[in-house]
């Protein structure tokens, strides 16, 4: 337990003096709020209020914890920071329970952000905190698997920036043409997008799907990690 | 304490450790020296478990938590302070936090506690990870090139410490390019060339065997004599 909270500490402080990562974690919210208030809430109704936050949550959940778990692991790789924690006694599952914390807490502030933004209230707001976190889990597991088989940081955001921006991006490419929305169906960020547009979709078809990318995701976090280890 | 048996090391076709045998004793300095290549950091890389070998047998005589380790790689969170990296190792160590001011002091880091590490010169982050392998006051500590690329000011402040730990019960591990360094510290020494051990003992004995005793022991004429140290750099 001493390593876990030495991990999560250590990230949390990192994430904060980091001036390349943190800036985003503000932006997203900043420009939804920017966008609804100066184009959604002028526009009488033919935009709809929630509009920019879901996009952009969206794009948060999909995006943008993925590239930060990715390149939070790949860059203690890197500097061989990782090596010296396990060579002090950290086990590789207490090193990603760390990072998983952080980006756990990060990921729920933001998420409640958007939520206030976006004006949800009751129960509307807890599913749409809920359907932004089960993104975002989805994402931090997809996000350490690039971490854990790239080589360095260069390397980890090659892999994690475009998958990214295709997760990202989906739903928003989904408003306008209906193929897309049909095949990219089975990701978790497009069900994400569903459940934070519209609170009376079906939420459990919705929540079922993300639950599987989850379980996949894992599995391929398992795999990697097994495969890969983490020596540092 | 530090004990290494017929230990052989391949990577792919090349064999980078051949039947490579020593022991450090208990509260001894143990050099090891070797040219670029030779297999040092591969030795400790294989005695701290961190890379498997392919034959032989090896132990320090210690559990994981009891050894320090310094690298060439200093791995230092760069955007935390000084303070802040050692307090990170405390808690992953369960020791007061207490101590992390008490090693900056040992380093003469004390002043720059507050600094974030990617503010230091080399010098201070080579001391700082000195600081981060004593902290939990290891009774084995590992140290690969600690004075590479550092001030003869800075190098003489790490020897003092080095042979510190040495007086207060430590074993001491350190691989090195500067024969001086080696002369002046090491209780004994071998010297690798090409993953094989070529000559091995205190480095006084090992002068006389090799009539390299001017005015004082020179290991370094032994080292020339022994790798071919010279006629590589030409080539």
């Amino acid at each position: 337990m001493y390593s876990v909270n030495a991990i999560f500490s250590k990230q949390l402080r990192d994430i904060l003096k980091n001036r390349m990562v943190l800036p985003q974690f503000i932006i997203f919210p900043l420009v939804a709020f920017v966008f609804t208030e100066m184009v959604a809430k002028p526009s009488g109704g033919v935009i709809p209020n929630g509009m920019f936050v879901t996009m952009f949550a969206g794009i948060f959940a999909g995006m943008l914890v993925l590239t930060a778990t990715a390149g939070m692991i790949a860059e203690d790789r890197e500097r061989k920071s990782l090596r010296f924690l396990i060579m002090a006694g950290v086990k590789p599952y207490q090193y990603i329970l760390g990072i998983g914390g952080v980006m756990t807490i990060i990921s729920l502030a933001v998420s409640v952000v958007f939520g206030l933004i976006g004006g949800f209230a009751g129960a509307d707001f807890v599913k749409f905190v809920a359907a932004l976190m089960l993104g975002a889990v989805a994402s931090m597991l997809l996000g350490a698997t690039v971490g854990i088989v790239s080589k360095n940081q260069q390397a980890a955001t090659a892999v994690a920036l475009p998958l990214g921006m295709i997760l990202g991006f989906t739903p928003m490419l989904a408003l306008f043409n209906e193929s897309v929305k049909n095949v990219f169906g089975i990701f978790y960020t497009m069900q994400v997008n569903t459940l934070t547009n519209d609170f009376s979709a079906g939420f459990a078809r919705a929540a079922l799907i993300i639950l599987a990318n989850v379980a996949v995701l894992a599995a391929l976090f398992a795999l990697a990690y097994n495969k890969k280890g983490l020596r540092g | 304490m530090i004990q290494m048996n017929n230990i052989t090391k391949r990577f792919g076709a090349q064999t980078v450790l051949s039947g490579v045998t020593f022991e450090a004793k208990e509260g001894e300095i143990f050099g090891l020296l070797g040219p670029s290549g030779a297999g040092k950091t591969t030795i400790i890389n294989i005695l701290t478990n961190q890379l498997d070998a392919d034959g032989g047998s090896h132990g320090i005589g210690v559990t994981p938590f009891e050894t320090g380790l310094m690298l060439d790689e200093d791995g230092l969170f760069v955007r935390l302070s000084c303070l802040e990296n050692l307090n990170i190792f405390a808690d992953i160590y369960g020791i007061p936090r207490s101590k992390s001011m008490e090693a900056l002091e040992s380093v003469g880091l004390a002043k720059a506690a507050k600094k974030a590490v990617n503010t230091l010169s080399k010098g201070m982050r080579q001391r700082l990870a000195l600081a981060r392998a004593i902290l939990h006051e290891p009774k084995v500590l590992f140290l690969d090139e600690p004075t590479s690329g550092l001030d003869p000011g800075t190098a003489r402040g790490i020897h003092k410490l080095i042979l510190g730990l040495r007086d207060r019960g430590a074993t001491i591990f350190l691989t090195t390019h500067n024969m001086e360094e080696a002369t002046e510290l090491c209780d004994r020494v071998v010297m690798l060339d090409k993953g094989v051990i070529v000559e091995q003992g205190a480095p006084a004995e090992i002068c006389e065997r090799h009539n390299a005793v001017k005015t004082v022991p020179d290991l370094e004429a032994v080292f020339i004599e022994m790798t071919g140290g010279e006629l590589e750099c030409i080539a």
